[in-house]
C-alpha cells in the first residue's frame, strides 16, 4: 500500500480558558483520547506520538520528550515519540515529522498533541519568556523590548508605508473577535467588541492598544493523522494536505528585510498552492496565524488577495469576518482565542479541519472545500503554508 | 553604579570589541576584510562569506529612525521607573540597522526619518549602552 501523502483523520481539543485547576495532563489525555476516538481507530493503531512542545513548561516538556504519553496511555503499537519546538509553528513541524514517519512505513497512525497552562505562570515570569525567548538578549532585551513592543514597531512601520489607519488596524481585531465570539472553544465565546472597545483600550506600545495584544490562556488539542491512501477508506472525516512551502526570515526582528513577511507569504503560498494544481482565488478560507494584527493583512497582501498595502481596507470593509465575502482565520488567531502558547497553531489546524469537514457551527465558511494556512514561530521567524481540500489530488 | 537592577547585555566573545567600544563612547561596526560587508550584530563569522578576518570600524553616530514604538505598559518590573520607553530600530549610513532606544526627545515628537545621533550612558562600571536622541 501507498504510504505518501498525509491526512487529519482525527482530532479532538478543549476550551481555551484560563483555568490552573485544568491540569497540562488532564488536558492532554483529554485530547488524545478524543482524537483517537475522532479517527475511529484502536488506541494501538497509533505507531508514533510527535508532541508539539510546551514552551515554558520545563517539567512536562520533559515528560513529552523522554516518552511518557505512549506509556500513560498504554499505546501498545507505538514504535517512537519525538518533541517538536519551533515556538508557534510546532505543530507544522510536528506534521512533517509525522509524514515521515507514515512514508518511511514505521506508522499507519501518528498521533500529535499538545497541552498547555500558562495561568499558573506568575504574569512577570510570562514578559520575561516572551520579551527573551524569541528577542536577542543582547540588543533588544536590556533595552525593556517586550513581545509586544517588537509587534508595535513593526505595526508603526507597516502603517507608515501603506497608510493603513489605527481604526482600519482596530477592524482586524473586531473581526476576529467576532469569530471568536461564534466559536465554543474561544475564551471569548460569546463577547463580540466593538470598534470603540478597540480604540478606547489602554495603549500598550504604540499604535498597539490593549485588545490587540494577545490575552495568554491555556488549552490543548490533539490529531491523528495518516497517508492518503489509509484515510481514503475512512470516509468525510478525512482531510488532506495538498501542498506545503515555506520560507525562514531571521530570528531577531530588526534584521529582517522582508519587514512585513509578505514576500515569505508569497513565496511559500506559491510553493503549496503549486503542489496543490491551485490557485490563491481556489481557496475559500485563508488562515493566518500571525498573532497580531498587521499579519492578517500583510498575509493577504503575500497571497495576492489583494495589492499590497490594501490588506487592512479589506477587513475594514468587513470582508474577511463572518458574513463576508473572503472569509479569514477563522479560528480568531491569538487576539480572538486566547493564546495557548505554542499550541495556537494546533488550534489553527483543528479549525481548518472543521471548516473542511462542514463542522465548524456558526462559523462554518460556506462550501468549504480547500483552504490554505500559515503558522509562524518565534517572532515571526518563518512562514510556513500549506494547502488542505476536503479530497485528494 | 551598582544598583543596576537592569538586565546588562549578555556580551559574547565576539562582541567584547562593540561593548569595550561603548565604553570609550564609540559606536563600532564590526567589518568584514574578506567581503567587506559591515556586520549587526557582531559575530565570529562573517554571515555574508564566512571569513574570520573581522575588523571594526567606528560609525559615525548619525543615523535615522526606521521605526519605533512608545511603550506604556506591560514591562517588567525593574522597567517601570523608564516608562514611556520609546523603542526604535536605527538605520546607520554604514548600512546596518539596530534596535536602540530613544531618549532626550518627547514621545509625541518622535517619527519615522527623524535624525539622530547617538549617545551613551554609563549604566554600571563596566558596561554603557548606546542610546540615540534627536538631532537639535
Amino acid at each position: 500500500m501507498s504510504k505518501r501523502g498525509l491526512a487529519i483523520v482525527g482530532i479532538g481539543e478543549v476550551p481555551t480558558l484560563r483555568n490552573p485547576e485544568r491540569t497540562r495532563w488532564d488536558i492532554l489525555l483529554d485530547v488524545c483520547i478524543e482524537a483517537v476516538r475522532d479517527a475511529g481507530i484502536d488506541k494501538n493503531q497509533i505507531g508514533a506520538v510527535i508532541s508539539n512542545n510546551p514552551m515554558a513548561q520545563p517539567s512536562m516538556q520533559n515528560d513529552m520528550s523522554l516518552g511518557k504519553i505512549p506509556e500513560v496511555m498504554g499505546l501498545e503499537g507505538c514504535r517512537d515519540i519525538a518533541i517538536c519546538n519551533a515556538g508557534g509553528a510546532s505543530t507544522t513541524n510536528c506534521l512533517r515529522l509525522a509524514e515521515q514517519h507514515i512514508e518511511s512505513g514505521q506508522a499507519d497512525f501518528v498521533l500529535v498533541p499538545h497541552t498547555t497552562v500558562q495561568s499558573d505562570i506568575p504574569p512577570q515570569a510570562l514578559i520575561n519568556f516572551f520579551a527573551t525567548a524569541p528577542l536577542d538578549k543582547q540588543f533588544e532585551y536590556p533595552y525593556g523590548v517586550t513581545f509586544n513592543g517588537s509587534m508595535g514597531l513593526i505595526t508603526q512601520r507597516y502603517m507608515y508605508e501603506t497608510g493603513a489607519t489605527e481604526e482600519q488596524l482596530a477592524a482586524v481585531t473586531v473581526a476576529l473577535r467576532a469569530w471568536g465570539a461564534l466559536d465554543p472553544l474561544s475564551i471569548f465565546y460569546g463577547k463580540p467588541i466593538t470598534l470603540d472597545d478597540v480604540m478606547n483600550s489602554r495603549m500598550i506600545s504604540t499604535p498597539l492598544k490593549a485588545k490587540e495584544c494577545n490575552l495568554l490562556a491555556d488549552g490543548g488539542g490533539a490529531m491523528v493523522v495518516t497517508s492518503h491512501e489509509i484515510a481514503k477508506e475512512m470516509g468525510d472525516k478525512a482531510v488532506y494536505k495538498r501542498g506545503h512551502g515555506t520560507r525562514f526570515m531571521s530570528a531577531t526582528p530588526f534584521m529582517r528585510e522582508d519587514v512585513f513577511h509578505r514576500k515569505a507569504y508569497r513565496e511559500s503560498s506559491q510553493d503549496a498552492l503549486a503542489q496543490a494544481g491551485l490557485s490563491i482565488h481556489d481557496m475559500d478560507l485563508r488562515q493566518i496565524y500571525g498573532a497580531y494584527p498587521y499579519t492578517q493583512c500583510s498575509a493577504l497582501e503575500g497571497y495576492g488577495v489583494c495589492e499590497e498595502g490594501q490588506g487592512a481596507s479589506l477587513w475594514a470593509d468587513g470582508r474577511c469576518g463572518p458574513g463576508g465575502d473572503l472569509p479569514c482565520t477563522t479560528m480568531g488567531d491569538a487576539t480572538g482565542r486566547g493564546h495557548s502558547g505554542s499550541g495556537v497553531s494546533m488550534a489553527f489546524y483543528l479549525d481548518t479541519v472543521r471548516q473542511l469537514r462542514g463542522q465548524a457551527g456558526e462559523r462554518q465558511v460556506e462550501n468549504c472545500e480547500h483552504a490554505i494556512l500559515t503558522t509562524s514561530g518565534g517572532s515571526v521567524m518563518n512562514t510556513c503554508t500549506t494547502v488542505f481540500g476536503r479530497a485528494p489530488q | 553604579m551598582s544598583e543596576y537592577k537592569k538586565p546588562l547585555p549578555e556580551i559574547q566573545p565576539y562582541s567584547q570589541a562593540f561593548w569595550d567600544g561603548t565604553k570609550q563612547h564609540k559606536l563600532l561596526v564590526q567589518h568584514c576584510n574578506s567581503c567587506d560587508a559591515n556586520i549587526f550584530y557582531p559575530r565570529r563569522d562573517c554571515p555574508k562569506c564566512w571569513s574570520q578576518d573581522l575588523g571594526w570600524i567606528e560609525a559615525s553616530g548619525k543615523a535615522t529612525v526606521y521605526t519605533y514604538s512608545v511603550t506604556l505598559e506591560g514591562v517588567e518590573e525593574m522597567f517601570v521607573e523608564d516608562l514611556p520607553i520609546i523603542l526604535a530600530w536605527i538605520d546607520l549610513p554604514e548600512g546596518i540597522r539596530m534596535h536602540a532606544n530613544l531618549v532626550e526627545c518627547n514621545p509625541e515628537d518622535v517619527h519615522i526619518g527623524m535624525e539622530v545621533e547617538v549617545v551613551f550612558k554609563d549604566v554600571t562600571d563596566e558596561v554603557t549602552l548606546p542610546f540615540f536622541r534627536p538631532v537639535k
